[in-house]
């Protein structure tokens, strides 16, 4: 059987101590990392502390960072990820506490359901029907592939935003609130986007794509939140940084066919009183700007060509119009929606 | 070798110093490049927070315009080539398609799926046999150590990128800075988000990125970065001052636009490479290179 070296990134809490340790194990074609992980606890050491139980990708509990990504050791096979000799690398998942080896504290992360209130709500004093509550098959096509989440972490634990602000809602809670806001049966739609448009939700995502990369059952949680912005946007729900700076950059873009750099951050802030320090913020980096002429250019605001102009201004217009008549966005969404999930 | 150019809003904007870098590597390899002057922005995933349908048009249209001009498209950002090639996946639905090209027809354009767009960093290899790209190195650069930052959307999500028709865009700039003779220098932040997209929302977050990533780079031994991406540039060096401020400590770590790299390497004077237009100081850098 061929053999293979394993760096383990351990921490011992009765200690304190963070250290590596390296293992070799013996493994066999179709042997996943976690079989490998399970071998050296046996016979090599006992004290190894890592979660696991249903191994094959349904209870969630074996996500761990191989290789720098977060994914499910049971999911994820040894000949898969051998390198030219070098040792496969495991750690336990980031952006949380490490109870012991590669076992952390999820709480923060299930935390997070419980602030999205990621359940039905139900419709008050509505008359039971006689059967089960029926939804539409167009409806559940639209959020089922989230309900399949399991809730492992992988996504939280690469997750850009949560690395530099915990209080981050991430992607899992939010792609489940997506569920629940897309699920007509559910009555507190309104109440919701308000809530995921606040701070440290929808418009703290920086659209890194980690989720999406890291989720083992194809949740696709970036693509939620990003529909999340736009129904959110669509009902209305627009006083609040983001909305303002998709607004303000789209304004740009329909007058000079380009982004216009001069007006976004202005517009970005909003014409209101809590905008003012926010804006003496910008100073000191404008400054920094204008000499080294980078303002200069962006204050010349390039654009397209003339006819690029009258194109992409009647494209705007027909679009409303579009837009006015029927789903247009939801389509958009659906075919990002279906390729994804043909291609994962 | 000719190629349908899109500069994307950044070079032609706040970081004009990459448009004149490129344009110099690009006449110096001899790669014509036809700009196209009448396309519309990306969108950047930000016209499509409220209008994804809008963003996929104006991407259909840019990408339509240089399937009529018969020439490959290139792109000189990582937010352009993501938002390009996230724009051909969706535009393989044939009903979605059929739409859109409804809202380009009175323009003469029509979008049929051929385009492939490709990054100048993906290019660069895939296009110049590698013997001829080495004999273009004439200063090779042995005294750095440089750092590669990719910017998102260049890495990610992986399947609308062609990673596995071409696996070597998987680790492209290493290979660049290998290719100028530096020394590639890796650390954990080099794949994730400079935090750009969230400076507006959420400026504290976003400079605690940007300097988290130059702080632990700079800890890594790095003389400097490597962006494809003029939109991390912008996070990285326009708001490196600010972002030490968020992290407590200096920084000074010049950050370069990956035809800077290229260019310096090839012999072009920096003058004509925009050096002096960053807002972190490179003369110290090019001391070290030795480029005078």
């Amino acid at each position: 059987m061929p053999k293979q070296d394993f760096v383990i990134e351990r921490y011992d809490p009765a200690t304190g101590r963070n250290y590596e340790q390296q293992f070799t194990a013996e493994y066999e074609s179709g042997q996943t990392v976690l079989d490998c992980l399970n071998d050296i606890k046996w016979t090599q050491d006992g004290t190894l502390s890592f979660r696991w139980s249903c191994r094959h990708a349904i209870c969630g509990s074996c996500a761990m960072k191989v290789n720098g990504r977060s994914m499910l050791a049971c999911k994820t096979q040894v000949t898969d990820i051998v390198g030219r000799g070098d040792p496969i690398r495991v750690a336990p998942m980031g952006n949380q506490k490490v109870v012991k080896d590669l076992v952390v504290d999820i709480s923060n992360f299930l935390d997070a359901f419980e602030r999205a209130e990621t359940w039905l709500q139900e419709i008050p004093d509505q008359a039971p029907p006689s059967r089960e509550y029926r939804t539409s098959k167009d409806e559940f096509d639209r959020w089922s592939h989230t309900a399949t989440c399991i809730h492992c972490g992988a996504c939280y634990s690469d997750c850009t935003v949560v690395a530099t602000d915990p209080k981050f809602l991430g992607p899992a809670a939010l792609a489940k609130a997506y569920r629940f806001v897309f699920d007509s049966r559910d009555s507190k739609k309104r109440e919701r986007l308000e809530f995921l448009s606040e701070k440290h939700g929808i418009w703290d995502c920086t659209r890194c794509f980690m989720c999406i990369e890291a989720c083992p059952k194809d949740v696709l949680p970036m693509d939620a939140i990003m529909e999340l912005r736009t129904e959110a946007m669509r009902e209305g729900i627009t006083n609040n940084h983001g909305s303002r700076h998709s607004n303000a950059f789209r304004g740009g873009v329909r007058k000079r066919g380009r982004l216009d750099e001069a007006t976004l951050p202005i517009l970005s802030a909003g014409m209101r009183l809590g905008a003012i320090p926010e804006l003496i913020g910008y100073t000191p980096g404008a400054l920094r700007l204008l000499k080294s002429r980078k303002l200069l250019m962006a204050a010349k605001r390039h654009g397209a060509n003339r006819e690029g102009r009258q194109h992409i201004r009647r494209i705007f217009d027909e679009v409303e119009a579009e837009k006015a008549r029927g789903a247009v966005d939801a389509e958009a969404f659906a075919a990002e929606r279906s390729s994804a999930l043909m291609a994962h | 070798m000719k190629y349908a150019f899109w500069p994307g809003c950044v070079s032609r904007g706040a970081a004009p110093e990459l448009y004149t870098a490129t344009k110099a590597v690009a006449e110096h390899i001899g790669m014509e490049l036809v700009e196209l002057e009448a396309a519309a922005c990306t969108g950047a995933g930000i016209i499509s927070d409220g209008d994804p349908y809008l963003q996929d048009v104006l991407n259909a249209r840019t990408l339509a315009m240089a399937s009529k001009m018969g020439l490959p498209l290139i792109d000189i950002c990582s937010t352009c080539i993501g938002v390009h090639s996230l724009a051909v996946e969706k535009l393989e639905n044939e009903e979605y398609r059929a739409r859109i090209n409804e809202r380009l027809a009175p323009e003469g354009l029509e979008y049929t799926g051929d385009t492939k767009p490709r990054h100048l960093l993906w290019a660069l290899f895939e296009d110049l046999e590698g013997d001829r790209l080495r004999s273009l190195i004439k200063r090779p650069l042995a005294e750095l150590k440089l750092g590669p930052f990719y910017g998102c959307y260049i890495l990610r999500p992986e399947r609308v990128l062609g990673f596995e028709e071409h696996p070597h865009r998987r680790r492209s700039l290493e290979t660049a800075i290998e290719l100028v003779g530096a020394s590639v220098v890796t650390y954990d932040g080099m794949t994730k988000c400079c935090g750009f997209p969230i400076l507006t929302t959420n400026k504290r977050n976003s400079l605690t990125m940007a300097g988290g990533h130059v702080s632990e780079a700079k800890d890594s031994g790095a003389d400097a970065l490597v962006t494809p991406c003029p939109l991390c540039h912008l996070n990285l060096d326009a708001q490196q001052y600010d972002a030490a401020r968020v992290v407590h400590r200096e920084l000074d770590l010049p950050i370069l636009h990956l035809p800077q790299l290229i260019g310096l390497a090839m012999g072009i004077e920096p003058g004509k490479l925009g050096l002096d237009g960053h807002v972190v100081n490179t003369k110290p850098l090019l001391r070290k290179a030795g480029v005078r």
